[in-house]
């Protein structure tokens, strides 16, 4: 009895992933710059700049903000590629400051300002989809919106919901 | 075809007669529910660990002599356990291991980071998975707002449950035979960046819990469960409303009290004698700028006494009056009755703190008595006031504490070196206490970090976005060391130092202490001279405190292995040799 039950739930599931797997393709035609958001996600380039992009000052440092960055689509690929020296954005791109130099320096040039290693090496054409994506939706985009973070996220999980009834609630309940 | 049938009938025979085994232990004995007077009683079910810290007064000391100084260098590993959990999520890379397991007639129960709990049978000399509970919690909206790691420090029992929680704030109750949920309760809010990484308290019939976010502008609370209704007893805020005894601590005119911090997200402790709860209570925030929120800030960095019953305030003792520096005062209170001279007894609560110093207070009144640095260097205050146990120079009467004022992160120092470093010079990772001994063991950071201080201002304060008016980063390297301190002098006693901060915490037995490092290995110390006895190297990292149960009449000494935590997204460039450390999720168990 029990192992049926088990057998049709799975069955079940299975049959609810295959179709949405299949709305998911048959739906309105895919955002050129989904490659780019993937990357922004599989680099962890949240864990600091957050899904928002706007980073900010925290525990860890302070990632800067890329909704209100000024560099364009060269330049994040350069930041990407090579982190910054002196500071915690790693660089993502294998061979940096050894193979090619970053900057016009090499390993030894940077020496003690030698940006971290990003968790996972990109390849130029991820770097140029995070770029693009960055380029798309995140760079010159006021304050995170509900439609933003969906975009992100999907509608599974409930870190969307603040964003719902506006963008700048009190973090706590006033003290009476 | 034959052979097919018969193998079939075979399997269906085995199968059914391994599901009679299953059904014929797994009834509930009546030894087996967890009642009040067994919480009350611990101490005499030797071979069971039934509190988080093994009792109510927190010492995390067994009696259990076993495995003893004579012989725990034939120490090996019984068994091991691969857990789950390790996955990211939010702005976590990965999970981690910081749980203490709770051991009863043989079964273990521990968690993994996101709050699976695992019911495992200990009996006969090996390990075996009874249940998982996957309470499948929101990754990303429990993982962004989680400062300090994919955190969950364990379970308790009640009845014929296991309460434990999950870090996108929800208490939960499961049947400890089937391992279904019975019921839960959302405790935590984590729209307001509330997030809970402890382990629940059990007093009477209440689970109490406590709360992280004191980085993402929470005011803070200890609540109350009744676990026969689930409904909410008392909440009890560590910053007082306004008008509140207290209120008046918060001098600021931008409302800072109602973003003020004061997490409680280690288990505190209970004194049935006087049915109070004694817990720890964190730092106030924005951390690093302390104009923003002139005054004392109570009851941040503070121990907070409180009334089983009600949640009322008993007493307070705050260490770091208008902190600058994160060093929070969540670290469990360890009650500790102490001979005098005069044929007196004092009841101590003792408290390692963030800020480097270890305290001493009278619990009954709340009433300094001793306190002393544990760590081998402290940079932001010459000292303790011997009557009252305040840093020499706070003065009440500014409004912003500057204490030693060159080293003190402030608007007009933006980047300053300090020790100990924010992590603290101990951090949640548990103390222990030998009875026996009078000695008090600490897991020590020992450490100095880098303090930036950003300009707090109202507008920068948001919903899930990190509330901290600055940061810290690591230029200086961080060790570690075991320190005990005597409890009827108030001295140190020993130090035993160790290349790695400890993460992990202690455990206490007659004549042994046990602990680990993050670079992987636990080891035995001789507990009066805290010499290493033993060690084993897990291959991973050790990130939470080892206990000791018996069953079968055999000890065993059962540890969580996995470094996660706070330490290896923000701190890990103060020990770059533990970048090697990888992700894991492992029980092991060691017998003689």
């Amino acid at each position: 009895m029990k192992f049926s039950a088990i057998t049709s739930t799975v069955a079940l599931a299975f049959v609810i992933v295959s179709s949405s797997l299949a709305s998911a393709q048959s739906a309105a035609p895919a955002d050129p710059t989904d490659a780019g958001k993937a990357v922004f996600k599989r680099a962890n380039c949240v864990g600091c700049h957050k899904w928002h992009g706007n980073g900010g000052g925290g525990y860890g440092g302070d990632a800067l903000s890329l909704r209100k960055t000024e560099l364009d689509r060269q330049h994040i690929i350069e930041t990407v590629t090579c982190g910054r020296p002196g500071t915690g954005m790693p660089y993502f791109a294998r061979g940096s400051y050894d193979t090619t130099k970053c900057y016009e320096m090499s390993r030894q040039d940077v020496g003690e300002r030698m940006p971290p290693e990003g968790g996972t090496f990109l390849r130029p054409n991820d770097i140029e989809a995070v770029a693009d994506y960055v380029l798309a939706h995140i760079k010159g985009r006021g304050e995170p919106t509900y439609d933003e973070c969906t975009a992100f996220f999907g509608n599974t999980s409930r870190v969307c919901d603040i964003y719902k009834a506006n963008a700048t609630q009190p973090a706590s309940e006033p003290s009476k | 075809m034959r052979i097919n049938v018969r193998t079939t009938l075979r399997a269906v025979l085995l199968a059914s007669a391994a599901f009679a085994c299953f059904n014929l232990a797994s009834p509930v004995r009546a030894a087996d529910e967890m009642t009040p007077e067994r919480l009350l009683n611990a101490e005499k079910e030797a071979g069971n660990w039934l509190h988080h810290h093994k009792n109510y007064s927190g010492t995390r000391f067994s009696t259990l002599k076993e495995i003893n100084k004579d012989n725990v260098k034939n120490l090996k590993v019984a068994w091991t356990m691969h857990l789950g959990g390790v996955e990211g999520g939010g702005i976590w890379s990965h999970g981690g291991l910081e749980g203490t397991p709770i051991v009863e007639n043989g079964m273990i129960y521990v968690t993994d980071g996101w709050g699976s709990v695992y019911k495992i049978d200990a009996r006969g000399g090996k390990g075996q998975m009874v249940w998982k509970m996957d309470p499948k919690t929101d990754h990303d909206w429990a993982g962004a707002i989680a400062c300090c790691g994919v955190d969950n420090r364990g379970v308790a029992l009640w009845g014929n449950l296991v309460v434990s929680h999950t870090l996108d704030g929800r208490l939960i109750a499961t049947n400890k035979e089937t391992g279904q949920v019975a019921w839960q309760r959302q405790v935590a809010d984590p729209d307001k960046g509330e997030v809970i990484t402890g382990a629940p308290l059990i007093v009477k019939n209440m689970a109490i819990s406590g709360v992280a976010g004191a980085e993402y502008g929470i005011r803070g609370w200890i609540a109350a469960t009744d676990l026969t209704t689930q409904k909410e007893v008392w909440r009890t805020h560590t910053i007082p409303a306004k008008g509140e005894p207290g209120s008046e601590t918060w001098k600021d005119s931008n409302d800072a009290a109602a973003a003020g911090g004061g997490s409680t997200w280690v288990t505190g402790t209970y004194d049935p004698s006087t049915d109070t709860i004694i817990w720890g209570v964190g730092n106030p925030g924005p951390d690093w700028d302390n104009a923003y929120r002139p005054g004392d800030n109570l009851y941040t960095d503070s121990s907070l006494a409180l009334d089983a019953n009600t949640g009322k305030i008993k007493w307070h003792y705050q260490h770091t009056p208008n902190d600058p520096y994160d060093y929070d005062s969540v670290a469990e209170n360890v009650l500790v009755d102490v001979p005098t001279p005069n044929g007196q007894t004092q009841k101590l609560a003792l408290e390692a703190d963030r800020n480097g110093f270890a305290y001493a207070i009278d619990r009954t009144n709340g009433k300094f008595l001793w306190g002393l640095p544990f760590v081998k260097k402290v940079t932001w205050t010459k000292g303790l006031d011997p009557e009252t146990g305040k840093p020499i120079e706070y003065d009440p009467k500014n409004p912003v504490q500057r204490y030693n004022a060159s080293v003190t992160p402030h608007r007009e120092n933006k980047i300053a070196d300090i020790c100990p470093g924010n992590m603290g010079g101990k951090n949640w990772p548990p103390t222990s206490y030998n009875p026996d001994l009078k000695l008090w063991y600490i897991p020590v950071i020992e450490s100095c970090n880098r303090i930036t201080v950003e300009e707090a201002t109202k507008d920068k304060l948001k919903a899930r976005e990190f509330w901290t008016g600055g940061g810290p980063s690591q230029p200086f390297k961080i060790t570690g060391s075991v320190t005990a301190i005597d409890v009827t002098t108030g001295k140190i006693a020993g130090k035993m130092e160790t290349p790695f901060p400890n993460l992990g915490g202690m455990l206490s037995t007659p004549d042994l202490v046990f602990t680990g490092q993050p670079s992987g290995e636990v080891m035995a110390l001789d507990a009066k001279t805290l010499q290493k006895l033993w060690e084993f190297n897990t291959g991973g990292g050790v990130n939470a405190p080892p206990v000791t149960f018996s069953v079968d009449g055999k000890q065993y000494v059962a540890i969580l292995v996995g470094l996660g935590g706070a330490w290896d997204k923000w701190f890990i460039e103060s020990t770059p040799e533990l970048k090697k450390i990888q992700p894991g999720s492992m029980l092991y168990v060691f017998a003689l």
